[in-house]
């Protein structure tokens, strides 16, 4: 409506300067002479020219797209700005032959870019709804035909015209062109195989292949005619700085291009060589839906290491952003191809139990539940240890942490299980020898599962925590004894293990690797609060100077206290 | 054949019309595009959000399931894991390796195991259980730990606002 105002008012500001003129000068050509030698009258008509660029393009918008939807929209808007952006640094670089005609030339440019984007987005529409009408398909064809032409005689008068009479700012428009005709080219080829898929009776497989190398070839002949562009424009003119910002986002996407297709090629590789495909016995076995598409798998399957079975196609398309099995997340890339053959039936049981939040505030913060948490949990450690046997001579520095040491109880080594009695504890990891070392990298696996294990461990020991709080705090308020006294483990744990007694944390080495397992299960815990505290002399109370993360600790403690007791 | 995105989204809303979650409605706006959804959800019971029915938008990414869809609620909202603007920040919205808080496990990320109901269902234990660690909306993380009456009191305006009621 707002639109249409301004039109009619323009449309009436328009007439009345003509008028107004013709009324002066009676003749057609001194009429001519008078609106452009008149500064206000030639304002004016360059607002309608504008209005008049907009309308049509609203008109040919209804023609060839309908109804816009909200998300093209904005999109449109969004890139306009950039556009016009860079159109006026543009026009800095030009400012010797700016005139009436250079801006027309730019706004036209605008204007074919925009249905650039427009065809673009409409295309890429076609993946998204189930109805594509005959209508769609002669819009798109037709817009795509005409988009072609125009771009091509562009580049052509444009290098006619340099050839002619030399570099003029024709050297940016032929550029420009010949970028929007790879989009056409783009845009045409992303049609043509949605169109085949549509048509055809079964899912194309091979459609994701074929979009990527159009992407990666698309994106390849780009990069060369921006370089090629910059180059000459910083021969001729000067830096051309409205290129960058396009010019750095084709280098991004060929980039992505490029790794894509390479993780695509690997995933593919992987897949034909390291897994076999599933056999009709295993797809009955298995409930035959592929977990990625929500289909059933018929024909062309794959098992992974895990017993996973999935589509190849969908299989390929999600190892291009992932090495993982979707469903257990296995890394399939550091899966050494001997696993291959092994059954891995547990596997599907190893999901890493989710970091509970209530779990963290007993990251540690006073020795009390140091000694619950290591009496309790002992009978689920030890089969951690069996279960990393590269892990368990670093075990030491698990148990080692001290009762005076408030912040930190955690084994500060994720593969370290919470082995009560270490068997014969090397002081600290520098003892690990290079062969020790490597052994471990080699056996990635059964260290993932070693960490999986403490984590578990982890957890329980933490449930054996809030218990240990719990009898703690009942004791407390009956014998109204000092928070701050000697710890008084609960009745339950009256035997404290050797591991909690008097040895002194071997820190430094520890702190990096604690600082991972602190990410992983403990959301709010900061490292350097390990550091900063552990001293062994500091008195096993809770009047240590806090640290402001012990401060949010000790709150979310109290607050799990509280929901406890209720 | 339409394409693997399109195809899935199309089962899903499938299962979800025959087997509605209880106290959730999800669907494409316009079933012309099934690359946006509405969803309602109801505020579960026995928390500060309850009888509220909050409605939210489901933005699919064209590889999908591949990638995660982005999830925004488009009426006020007041919770440590919602954004000002409505966008819903909770791990299984994000992709691993993709860590704005950057301590959530991959367990828990998105995957193409998961599937807007599973999204739909975490929504609503969020509402129920709000992670104070994440920074989405620092006032109503902060105000959720240390003032939870003022919390149920916001949260209960909303729910009203939901349904139409004059606060
Ligand atoms: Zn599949
Ligand atoms: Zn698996």
């Amino acid at each position: 409506m707002r639109s249409l105002g301004i039109s009619v008012l323009s449309l009436t500001l328009t007439t009345i300067v003509i008028a107004n003129a013709y009324y002066q000068k009676k003749q057609f050509y001194p009429s001519v002479v008078y609106i452009t030698k008149s500064n206000p009258s030639m304002a004016v008509i360059y607002i309608q020219a504008f209005i008049c660029v907009l309308i049509v393009g609203k008109i040919m918008r209804k023609i060839f797209f309908g109804q816009l939807r909200s998300a093209e929209f904005e999109h449109l808007m969004e890139r306009s700005w950039y556009a016009i952006t860079e159109t006026c640094l543009a026009f800095t670089v030009f400012r010797d032959d700016f005139n009436p005609k250079f801006v027309a030339l730019f706004t036209l440019l605008l204007f074919l870019k925009s249905f650039h984007w427009l065809a673009e987005d409409r295309v890429d529409y076609m993946e998204r709804s189930p109805v594509i009408s005959l209508l769609f398909h002669i819009r798109v064809l037709s817009l795509l035909l005409l988009l072609g032409s125009l771009d091509l005689h562009f580049i052509q008068h444009a290098y006619q015209s340099t050839v002619s009479k030399g570099a003029s700012v024709q050297l940016v428009f032929g550029f420009e062109y010949a970028i929007l005709l790879t989009v056409v080219i783009n845009i045409a080829i992303k049609y043509a195989l949605h169109s085949v898929d549509l048509n055809s009776e079964t899912p194309w497989d091979n459609k994701a292949v074929f979009l990527l190398y159009t992407e990666l070839i698309m994106g390849f002949i780009k990069v060369i005619l921006y370089v090629a562009f910059v180059a000459i424009m910083v021969r001729i003119y000067t830096l051309p700085l409205f290129a960058f910002r396009p010019m750095y986002y084709t280098i991004r996407n060929f980039k992505k291009a490029f790794s894509d297709v390479i993780l695509s090629r690997r995933a593919i590789y992987n897949m034909n060589t390291l897994y076999p495909d599933a056999t009709p016995e295993e797809l009955q076995a298995a409930d035959n839906v592929c977990i990625i598409c929500r289909e059933e798998m018929t024909t062309a399957s794959k098992k992974l290491p895990c017993n996973h079975i999935f589509h190849t196609s969908c299989l390929r398309s999600w190892f291009q952003r992932q090495q993982t099995c979707p469903t257990c997340r296995l890394n399939i890339l550091r899966t050494p191809t001997s696993n291959n053959n092994e059954p891995r039936q547990d596997q599907r049981h190893r999901q890493v139990p989710p970091p509970n939040p209530f779990f963290n505030p007993f990251g540690g913060q006073n020795p009390f539940q140091m000694f619950g948490q290591n009496n309790q949990p002992q009978p689920q450690a030890q089969p951690a240890a069996a279960g990393a046997p590269s892990g368990a001579q670093n075990a030491t520095n698990a148990p080692q942490a001290n009762p005076n040491i408030p912040p930190f109880v955690f084994p500060p080594f994720p593969f370290m299980p919470f082995m009560a009695p270490p068997p014969m504890p090397p002081p600290n990891l520098q003892s690990l020898s290079p062969e020790e070392l490597r052994r471990m990298e080699g056996n990635e696996r059964q260290n993932v599962e070693a960490r999986i294990q403490c984590l578990r461990n982890i957890q329980v020991m933490l449930d054996a925590a809030v218990v240990m709080m719990q009898q703690y705090s009942a004791a407390a308020a009956l014998s109204s004894q000092a928070p701050g006294g000697e710890p008084q483990p609960g009745p339950s744990t009256s035997g404290t293990p050797p591991t909690c007694n008097g040895t002194t944390p071997k820190s430094p080495i520890n702190l990096p690797t604690s600082s991972v397992i602190n990410n992983n299960v403990e959301s709010d815990s900061v490292p350097s609060t390990s550091t900063s505290s552990e001293t062994p002399e500091a008195t096993p109370t809770e009047s240590v100077a806090l640290t402001p993360e012990e401060e949010v600790r000790r709150r979310r403690l109290q607050k799990f206290q509280q929901a406890a007791e209720q | 054949m339409a394409g693997s995105a399109l195809r899935r989204l199309m089962a899903e809303y499938k299962q979800l019309t025959l087997n509605p979650p209880e106290g959730i409605i999800a669907g494409p706006i316009n079933e012309e595009n099934f690359f946006e959804w509405e969803a309602l959800i109801t505020g579960p019971e026995g928390t500060c959000f309850e009888g509220g029915v909050f409605p939210a938008k489901l933005i699919f990414p064209p590889d999908y399931p591949l990638s995660p869809p982005k999830m925004q609620f488009t009426c006020e909202m007041f919770h440590p894991n919602i954004y000002a603007d409505g966008r819903v920040c909770i791990s299984i919205l994000h992709a691993p390796g993709d860590d704005p808080m950057g301590y959530e496990s991959s367990a828990e990320r998105w995957s193409p195991v998961q599937s807007v109901e599973k999204i739909l269902l975490s929504v609503v234990s969020m509402l129920a259980e709000p992670n104070d660690e994440s920074g989405a909306n620092v006032d109503a993380a902060k105000m959720w730990r240390e003032n939870r009456e003022e919390f149920n009191r916001i949260a209960e305006r909303i729910v009203r606002r939901t349904l139409g009621i004059p606060t």
